[in-house]
């Protein structure tokens, strides 16, 4: 075995593990700690296995192609981290077998991928208002307000009944535009990662397409069978609900396999 | 006496930073320094506890700016694990930074038994504890997962950034951080 083929993270049969671990680069990606947690848990293994400060050129050329895949702002960055991440984590493991920090490494590589995929969080415009702005706006509300209490007795009871109707529709239409257009927050990326990773834990058993409306197919197969991160609010509400029809036998895969 | 010492401390710890532990002999510490090696000596008895000293005070310096920073600037005890990647990217990305000692440390002495090996793992540990301590005051409920995925983000970045200055593995590790911290708080 020469120098190359000991270093845990500079083997070429690293990089065959990740490329048939997964349909997707984030799966590629992520699985990188999977297989060094089952690996170094293997029996013998750290005799003749190290683990290399030494710049990992295979690895990294592999995980910035994935990077990219994936669309991450800065491809290199990410992919670089998260090599340098799964490196600590191995050795701390090897230190600390207890430890479980390839698990905690993933968990930390997951977020940093989102962290340069997902749309920033909608933050709150602080609106500048100059003083004297602010006065005519305020003017002009309370002219309106006056205007409306003098006409609305006279209006009132021929417009109450569609005004009812129209607010409930307006309500419902505004909600569901506003869904529409709204990027997930951090918090739904998150926990939306996470029901996909506990699926590709166990064995899943989908409902057919072929029984949901078209607009919902394209969603179910993209955001719930694909594992991506739906665009907005409206989206994921849709994915979450086929995800809870989704029903998982969660038996451990390496006891399936070893059967 | 004791301001000769601080100075070959000081010394020896801007050229440990620039041009790296190894590489720094005792011969340019006490030319930059202006002093002798015996007095070099005098005051640390080896180039060893030279570097075990070093580590030791850069360590407590970043300690203390750390927690000056988060007390004088949060209100809420939850607010401290909020902020503090917002501290410690303003450090790495400040012109005067080079490096975390602990972590450059371990690097250069990558034997498990070498003392500044050991002294550089027991400061890891002490910053992962007091990113712990920090998720404890916050309510989080499973504190010690997530000190770790911290650290583990922290060192990641930080090394990311010793070897391509202005890498920007810092910016995305903030975010990632908070990514993290609000999923652990929902939990």
């Amino acid at each position: 075995m020469n120098n190359e083929d000991s270093d845990l993270l500079g083997s070429s049969w690293l990089i065959y593990m990740l490329a048939k671990s997964s349909n997707t680069p984030e799966g590629r990606l992520l699985s990188l700690f999977d297989i060094l947690n089952d690996w170094l848990k293997a029996p013998n293994m750290l005799k003749h296995c190290h683990l290399s400060n030494t710049n990992h050129a295979l690895l990294l050329s592999y995980c910035i192609a994935q990077a990219q895949a994936l669309g991450a702002e800065s491809p290199e960055t990410l992919a670089e981290h998260i090599v340098l991440i799964a490196r600590n984590a191995a050795q701390q493991n090897i230190a600390h077998p207890l430890s479980n920090s390839l698990m905690h490494a993933k968990k930390a590589a997951n977020a940093l991928i989102l962290a340069q995929t997902q749309p920033p969080a909608p933050t709150q415009v602080k609106r500048a208002v100059n003083k004297p702005v602010a006065y005519s706006i305020a003017a002009t509300l309370a002219l309106a307000i006056g205007a409306s209490l003098i006409w609305a007795p006279m209006l009132k009871d021929q417009q109450l009944a569609t005004h009812a109707r129209a607010e409930t529709s307006d309500t419902n239409n505004s909600k569901q535009a506003v869904a529409a257009t709204q990027p997930l927050t951090a918090q739904d990326a998150t926990q939306m990662y996470a029901k996909f990773e506990l699926m590709r834990q166990g064995s899943c058993q989908f409902p057919e397409v072929l029984q949901m409306p078209d607009k919902h197919k394209a969603i179910y197969l993209e955001n719930v069978v694909a594992g991506k991160l739906p665009a907005n609010l409206e989206d994921l509400a849709i994915a979450n609900e086929y995800l809870e029809k989704i029903r998982c036998n969660y038996t451990p895969m390496l006891m399936a396999a070893s059967k | 006496m004791t301001g000769l010492r601080e100075k070959i401390l000081t010394t020896a710890s801007n050229l440990f930073q620039t041009q790296g532990i190894n590489s720094t002999g005792v011969d340019t510490i006490v030319a930059v320094a202006g002093t002798t090696k015996m007095t070099l000596y005098k005051y640390f008895g080896s180039k060893e506890v030279l570097i075990l000293e070093v580590l030791k005070q850069g360590h407590l310096d970043f300690q203390n700016w750390l927690n000056d920073k988060l007390s004088n600037n949060t209100k809420q005890p939850s607010e401290k694990l909020q902020k503090l990647f917002d501290y410690i990217e303003e450090w790495v990305t400040s012109p005067d930074f080079h490096g975390v000692g602990f972590i450059k440390a371990s690097a250069e002495f990558p034997q498990e038994d070498n003392p500044v090996h050991q002294l550089s793992s027991q400061q890891s540990q002490q910053f992962k504890q007091y990113i712990h301590h920090l998720a404890t005051e916050a309510n989080i409920k499973d504190a010690e997962g997530l000190s770790l995925q911290l650290s583990l983000i922290f060192e990641g970045a930080v090394q990311a950034e010793q070897m391509k200055r202005g890498s920007g593995a810092i910016k995305y590790a903030k975010t990632a951080a908070k990514i993290l911290i609000d999923g652990a708080s929902t939990q």
